[in-house]
């Protein structure tokens, strides 16, 4: 059942739940971004749907939620391991389709692959996702071609139509805050995209073969290596090891871990000084394929989910869904040297 | 032909090389001009001018071959580039009412470069009103960065802007990209401890490079804009010099009130029997000492507590 | 449900310290439980941080850690001595199946600090001499002083064909000069299709040493090799030891060749 509230109302809702939940949404943060006086729209606490932005697509993603940028796992003493505590409430994040696909990699992860996760599983335990409907792609979206513009998996539903809430809930006790503070609609489902003015297609015999083509060199040259296509990606889930020990307290510390980047410089540095992948080509290569052929390989469907921020944040203008449909051409090319 | 030279002059007319040539001199504060206003310029210069016009030094634009005679019409066709731009006139459709004060330039700021830490026009702007028209020789210039492209250390007044960087250490994940950009391109006033970045904020510069070269919004900058102000740099003939650091993160109303109280200090001050009355204000601190100059120019002024002061005040520069 | 935390460590004492080199020392840590050769530990000093580190012997008891004073990690642990102790955790990946080699000629070829994670193996065809119907041992280093385990290959000349290099012997008669790859055209090979190979070494070197071993004619499928990568969890997700589809941590360190020859970094 779905149902229509105003936003007052719904303020009331966010009110409510807010006594459980500490709740989560894509916000605006004026200026708070590269350049000055260009708003930063990333996750944030929210209080009422006025906070909430559903006109501008987030620039990082829900994932700094699980996966904090930054993360303390532990303290240490010289003879004491002290687990770092968790937030005490539980979460909802609002998000969009493609962001509630990216939930699935991550799980398929950090539950999954190899022993599950502590830290991640702690957390992830304490979410309730609600999708945001999405009437419309952005640019540089082209979640229908991979396939993520559809949700049915989520906890509630939420949209914005002329100024009115639009609910739908899972969860019982939602549902029933729901009634009381709105009015049942009939029908009502969250919108989803249908079209994309970015259009990907990916070659169904891409194979690492592709990894001698040509395609790659250009990179060399226009990447910078800087990581943000990772950092904004929402299934992108590296992360490296911090051992901190206090300035005041040398024999107490902690352990971290923070988000890596396969483009960074650093991310391949073994104990004896090598490394591999030193060009940033090959480093484009092996995150593109991760994206949409190994984690395919390994788990059975594709990495990506096609929300295109990579493209919007890349301060060289490098296009990732560009760089897919030249994936075609780049097999050819390696088909071809084959042949000969 | 009689001509009142000193009229003319005031009214933002040049007394040319050519007897009985002028030439109209427009004003663009902050060097930014609506381009619907161009058919104006193009307009006096084709009826009034020799059919060409030149942009400025200081990004105003002058249009040559006008005959004195003309100055009444031209001022009447001056007026929508006035009143667009704001400028503060004493009687619609007489042109500008004064010329000492010179136009005030500016970089293109962030309304178009990466860089720019504040909106310069909009700053040129409220000075450009605050001050014009005064008759008092004033050059002052606008940069939005500390790459300093508009040349700023050469005006009386330098204005070069900042950001207070802001540091949110749970969003850096330690890639390094703040800390290299800052050595390489800016002061070297970030260093890595235990996995984070610290800022030697005596050596930051408030360039940015910091937030712009941050890949997670570990950096961003600060709501309050924050500006360099940098005094009496000049060219010309006795003692070229680069203007030297008065304030560092000073804020835009403590400038607009001192750069007022300047031009009380000037009045106070300058020689009287100055050539066209006009004298240097840097020559006029240099004949009453920097400590007179301080005085007047900090009267009233609330720095925010940020602020750094330099003291004392030294120039060098070429001496002839 | 709650899940164990994985990446709290726990302590182990260090038994005893054996230097190599001036930079590679082995840890014998006290440490009860099963360890396959080839498996590695996560091991730590905290205020420091974590290395994958490779066991390169397995005792009553204990586990050898060999590592090498290089960066902020390992050269902490330099400055302990017998009876501190070690934060591990462990064992991780797959490591060398020795049941796979029983009644076969071996060919192992190790470069360097490669010979760390091959040692178990070793060892177990030195106290099981019944095993192996063959094995040959091929180790390169930079030089003399390069050399770890220098007393091991004295004994294990007792039970297998051991081939020391090193870059330049300065007349050494001890001693081989030259690559590893170098020893591998003329090694007596009786059935080649059904030898094994162990390969583990620097990148250029395992290549190279693997292209001689298939001129041999040792089969593809009957060569393994061991990754060195960088790794933070040791669990599949850190993201740092991918190659391909595969994460060296959870489908290696160990691997058939059949699987590493189409692994591109």
């Amino acid at each position: 059942m779905g149902y229509r509230l105003s936003t007052d109302a719904m303020n009331q809702v966010l009110a409510e739940l807010g006594k459980q939940y500490a709740i989560y949404a894509p916000k605006c943060y004026p200026g708070g971004n590269t350049f000055s006086e260009v708003d930063c729209i990333r996750y944030g606490e929210v209080h009422t749907v006025e906070e909430i932005e559903t006109e501008r697509k987030s620039d990082y993603s829900f994932k700094e939620l699980l996966l904090p940028f930054s993360e303390t796992l532990f303290f240490f003493t010289e003879n004491t391991i002290q687990e770092a505590s968790v937030i005490e409430k539980d979460m909802v994040i609002f998000l969009r389709s493609c962001d509630l696909h990216a939930v699935r990699r991550l799980d398929e992860i950090y539950l999954r692959n190899g022993l599950p996760d502590f830290y991640y599983q702690r957390l992830r335990e304490k979410v309730q996702f609600v999708l945001i409907g999405c009437p419309a792609a952005f640019d540089s979206c082209f979640c229908v071609d991979m396939g993520t513009n559809r949700s049915d998996n989520y906890d509630a539903a939420f949209e914005l139509r002329g100024g009115q809430v639009y609910m739908a809930a899972r969860h019982p006790q939602w549902e029933a805050l729901l009634r009381q503070y709105g009015e049942p609609v009939e029908g009502f489902a969250p919108s989803y995209v249908t079209e994309t003015p970015t259009r990907v297609s990916i070659p169904a015999d891409l194979s690492p073969a592709v990894a001698k083509s040509t395609v790659w060199d250009e990179y060399d040259k226009r990447c910078i290596g800087c990581g943000r296509c990772n950092y904004a990606c929402p299934t992108c889930t590296c992360f490296t090891m911090q051992d901190i020990y206090y300035t005041d307290n040398a024999k107490a510390g902690e352990r971290r871990r923070v988000a890596a980047s396969c483009m960074v410089d650093g991310f391949t540095d073994v104990a004896g000084g090598g490394s591999y992948r030193k060009k940033h080509g090959e480093r484009m290569r092996f995150k593109v394929l991760h994206k949409v052929y190994d984690f395919k390989q390994r788990n059975g469907y594709q990495m990506c989910v096609g929300c295109g921020r990579c493209d919007d944040v890349c301060p060289e203008y490098i296009s990732f869904s560009a760089i897919l449909n030249k994936l075609e051409e780049a097999m050819q090319e390696v088909r071809g040297d084959g042949q000969q | 032909m009689d001509i009142n030279v000193k009229q003319v002059r005031k009214n933002a007319f040049r007394v040319t090389k050519t007897r009985g040539i002028t030439a109209s001199r427009i004003r663009i504060p902050g060097g930014h001009l609506d381009a619907d206003l161009l058919p104006v310029i193009q307009r006096i210069a084709q009826e009034y001018g020799d059919g060409s016009i030149h942009l400025t030094v200081r990004q105003g634009v002058e249009i040559p071959g006008i005959r004195y005679e003309d100055m009444p019409q031209v001022n009447q066709l001056l007026q929508p580039l006035i009143d667009r731009m704001g400028i503060n006139q004493e009687e619609p459709g007489t042109g500008y009412s004064s010329a000492g004060t010179r136009n005030i330039s500016a970089c293109i700021g962030n309304r178009v470069c990466p860089y720019g830490c504040y909106d310069t026009t909009a700053f040129a702007q409220r000075i450009e009103k605050a001050i014009f028209p005064h008759d008092l020789h004033f050059k002052i210039a606008l940069t939005g960065c500390p790459n300093d492209c508009a040349k700023v250390r050469l005006h009386d007044f330098g204005i070069i802007g900042m950001t207070l960087p802001q540091y949110e250490k749970d969003r850096c994940v330690d890639c390094r990209a703040c800390v290299k950009a800052c050595a390489k391109k800016s002061v070297d006033a970030l260093r890595t401890v235990n996995y984070k970045v610290e800022r030697n904020h005596e050596k930051c510069i408030g360039c940015g490079e910091c937030v712009i070269n941050c890949p997670t919004r570990a950096w961003t900058r600060s709501q309050e804009q924050y500006y360099r102000l940098v005094l009496f740099g000049r060219t010309g003939k006795r003692n070229p010099r680069l203007a030297v650091d008065f304030i560092k993160w000073v804020d835009e109303e403590s400038i607009l009130k001192i750069i007022k109280n300047t031009y009380a200090y000037v009045q106070a001050h300058i020689d009287p029997n100055a050539p066209g009355g006009k004298e240097h204000i840097g020559y006029i601190v240099d004949r009453t000492g920097v400590q007179e100059y301080l005085k007047w120019a900090l009267q009233d002024v609330n720095l925010p507590d940020c602020a750094e002061v330099s003291s004392p005040l030294y120039w060098s520069g070429l001496h002839y | 449900m709650t899940v164990s935390n994985e990446y709290l460590s726990h302590w182990a004492e260090i038994r005893e310290v054996i230097p190599h080199t001036a930079i590679e020392y082995t840890f014998r840590m006290a440490y009860q439980g099963a360890v396959q050769p080839g498996q590695f530990f996560q091991v730590s000093i905290p205020k420091y941080g974590e290395a994958p580190i490779s066991v390169s012997g397995i005792g009553e008891g204990t586990i050898d850690l060999t590592i090498r004073r290089v960066g902020r990690v390992t050269n902490e642990v330099f400055e302990r001595y017998a009876g501190e102790r070690l934060f591990l955790r462990g064992p991780y990946g797959i490591g060398f199946d020795v049941e796979l080699y029983r009644g076969r000629e071996v060919v192992i070829v190790a470069g360097g600090t490669g010979v760390s994670p091959v040692r178990p193996v070793i060892e177990h065809f030195y106290w099981h001499p019944e095993l192996g119907r063959k094995v040959s041992l091929i180790a390169g280093f930079k030089s003399r002083e390069d050399i770890l385990f220098a007393e091991d290959f004295t004994r294990w000349q007792e039970q297998m064909d051991v081939i020391l290099t090193v870059d330049n012997n300065n007349g050494d008669p001890d001693l081989r000069q030259g690559l590893v790859t170098e020893y591998i055209p003329a090694l007596a090979i009786a059935d080649p299709a059904r030898a094994a190979a162990i390969v583990v070494g620097p990148p250029a070197m395992m290549r190279f040493s693997i292209q001689a071993l298939l001129r041999r004619g040792i089969a593809e499928e009957n060569i393994w090799v061991s990754y060195e990568r960088k790794m933070c969890c040791g669990i599949g997700k850190c993201g740092h030891c991918k190659i391909d589809d595969v994460y060296v941590c959870l489908d290696g360190p160990v691997f058939n060749y059949t699987r590493a020859k189409d692994l591109a970094d």
